[in-house]
């Protein structure tokens, strides 16, 4: 059959013209409702990116008093590297870590250059594969006679273990808790633009019914008269999706660098990557919206 | 009633045409057997009605309001789908056809209707050509029979006029013109003078006479006694959802 495709084009036009503020309506709502739905996967992306930062501070680090002897050190570092749960464990010396305060203080020189020596005490950072068996390595590395050796204060071993078990349990609380608001979040804005695309669909096929029951009349098949409105569903959700992209990009490269540029000690890592991923979650997920919006309504309302 | 009738039939010369010139033979084009529709269970808006049609015939449908004409309009163009009975137009058996089949069934039908049903935003040419673009034929051939059927109906010099710059006759013949731009070989009208003037109304019978003669089936369901009485064709009349009287070359009858 030859068919102008066209002709859906341009009646799917037409009826945005005539129907433009329902439209804009779906417009509208579909903009917002990918807008935030696209808002809160960058949010949950820098929120992760940023407890992932926390969880590398979550590493255990043992202090080690300075006249520790060498074998004591050495052997905890052994017994930790053949430890499964381990990634990968570092010895820090007295300089390195004075180097490394140092740095830390750069704004402040003076708080380095007043000390007298080096007050800071060697350390074996630990890092582990998984930050939720951090409470089991501690006790391990408890458990070994080298530590009780190299513990500095030696009067007091606990403290010369550091691994901030309370961060660890309240980030898996966190993120737990923001991944299912995330996913009901979501699911209830998918509904909204659903239903708003559902309803507009309908306003359309009220608009055309003369043309609808002529075009039933003169034996149009049922997909030609349903073509239209699957177009018109698909191009207010592209449209919508297009301008939620925008603003997506417009606030990763525009906004997001003068927010980090004010809060810089907290890093949000790099998420140039992940917002074209978005886009395309954005602009799937809104033809999916329109395509499965529009066909609800012309089940519902339009009798073919 | 049969006093009138056999009075109206005494009045009718039956000698100048014999009964197979009167009804066109070949396959019929449309068959009704036995068929019943009822919208609620308690009254029957069809009631056993069986009929046969042949291609080539003009007929009226008459009978008041309510007393089933519509249903049997709609229920050959399958939107009233009937309760029981066996219903075949041109070629398709309804109580068969398959959903995606109807617009096929349709584009062998042509209707015209009461209220014009012309879509206010197109011109003349622009409403008949639209019931040939949905069902995907080619500009070239747009172009070609809309001019064509719009002269045959006598607008060849309205075609670029919106429903509103026309008269109600002329609004009808544009109505007309999109019912038979794809030369169905049927055309049902539903009470397509019904808001016209006896003058302008014949001129549509005129016109639906003229289609007739081009070889395609044309049934008319009207009140319009005068028309009827004037056009002597095969007349079927409908009371109650039964059929009381079939009679080439008829009359509207009054008890009826």
């Amino acid at each position: 059959m030859p068919i102008n495709a066209g002709y859906f084009f341009k009646e799917a036009g037409t009826s945005f013209k005539r129907n433009w503020v329902m439209s804009f309506g779906a417009v509208v709502t579909i903009f917002l409702s990918l807008l935030l739905i696209g808002v809160s996967l960058l949010i949950g992306n820098v929120a992760s990116s940023l407890i992932a930062g926390q969880e590398q501070k979550v590493n255990i680090q043992v202090f080690i008093k300075d006249d520790a002897s060498q074998t004591d050190v050495e052997g905890l570092q052994r017994k930790l590297q053949t430890n499964d749960l381990v990634k990968q464990v570092d010895y820090v010396s007295k300089d390195q870590a004075f180097a490394r305060f140092k740095r830390q203080t750069q704004q402040t020189p003076d708080i380095a250059r007043n000390l007298e020596g080096n007050p800071l005490p060697a350390s074996i950072e630990v890092q582990l594969h998984d930050t939720h068996n951090v409470q089991k390595v501690v006790n391990t590395i408890k458990a070994t006679p080298e530590f009780k050796n190299i513990a500095s204060p030696p009067n007091d071993p606990s403290q010369s273990i550091r691994y901030g078990q309370d961060i660890v349990k309240r980030l898996f609380n966190f993120t737990r808790v923001l991944r299912v608001v995330g996913i009901v979040f979501i699911v209830m804005l998918a509904v909204v633009s659903l239903i708003f695309i559902n309803n507009t669909i309908r306003m359309a096929i009220y608009a055309r019914r003369n043309e609808l029951a002529i075009m039933r009349l003169v034996g149009a098949s049922n997909w030609f008269i349903r073509m239209p409105f699957v177009f018109e569903g698909m191009m207010q959700a592209i449209v919508g999706s297009l301008m939620a992209i925008g603003v997506m990009l417009a606030l990763q490269f525009l906004a997001l660098p003068k927010i980090q540029n004010t809060i810089r000690f907290m890093p949000f890592g790099s998420t140039n990557g992940y917002i074209w991923v978005v886009s395309l979650i954005l602009i799937a997920g809104g033809v999916l919206i329109g395509v499965f919006g529009s066909w609800i309504a012309m089940r519902r309302y339009l009798k073919v | 009633m049969p006093d009138l009738q056999a009075t109206l039939d005494h009045i009718v010369p039956e000698d100048t045409l014999t009964a197979t010139e009167r009804r066109p033979s070949g396959p019929p084009m449309i068959v009704m057997q036995n068929v019943t529709k009822r919208y609620v269970p308690e009254r029957a808006a069809l009631d056993g009605v069986s009929i046969e049609i042949a291609a080539g015939e003009f007929v009226f449908i008459v009978g008041h309001s309510g007393s089933g004409k519509s249903t049997f309009i709609r229920s050959l163009l399958h939107e009233v789908i009937p309760t029981s009975g066996r219903i075949i137009v041109a070629g398709h058996d309804l109580s068969k056809i398959r959903t995606s089949k109807i617009p096929y069934l349709r584009r062998n039908i042509g209707c015209v209707f009461q209220d014009f049903k012309l879509l206010p935003n197109k011109t003349a040419f622009e409403n008949v050509a639209f019931a040939l673009q949905v069902i995907g034929k080619s500009k070239h051939v747009i172009n070609t029979q809309v001019p064509e059927v719009l002269r045959l109906v006598g607008l060849e010099g309205k075609i670029d006029n919106y429903p509103h710059e026309l008269s109600g006759g002329e609004q009808q013949r544009v109505s007309v013109a999109r019912a038979f731009v794809n030369r169905p070989p049927l055309l049902l009208c539903d009470e397509p003078t019904g808001n016209l003037d006896p003058q302008t109304s014949f001129g549509i019978m005129k016109l639906l006479e003229r289609i007739n003669h081009t070889g395609t089936t044309v049934l008319v369901a009207t009140h319009d006694q005068e028309m009827v009485n004037r056009m002597r064709r095969r007349v079927i009349a409908l009371d109650e959802g039964h059929i009381v009287r079939d009679q080439s070359r008829g009359v509207y009858g009054h008890a009826n």
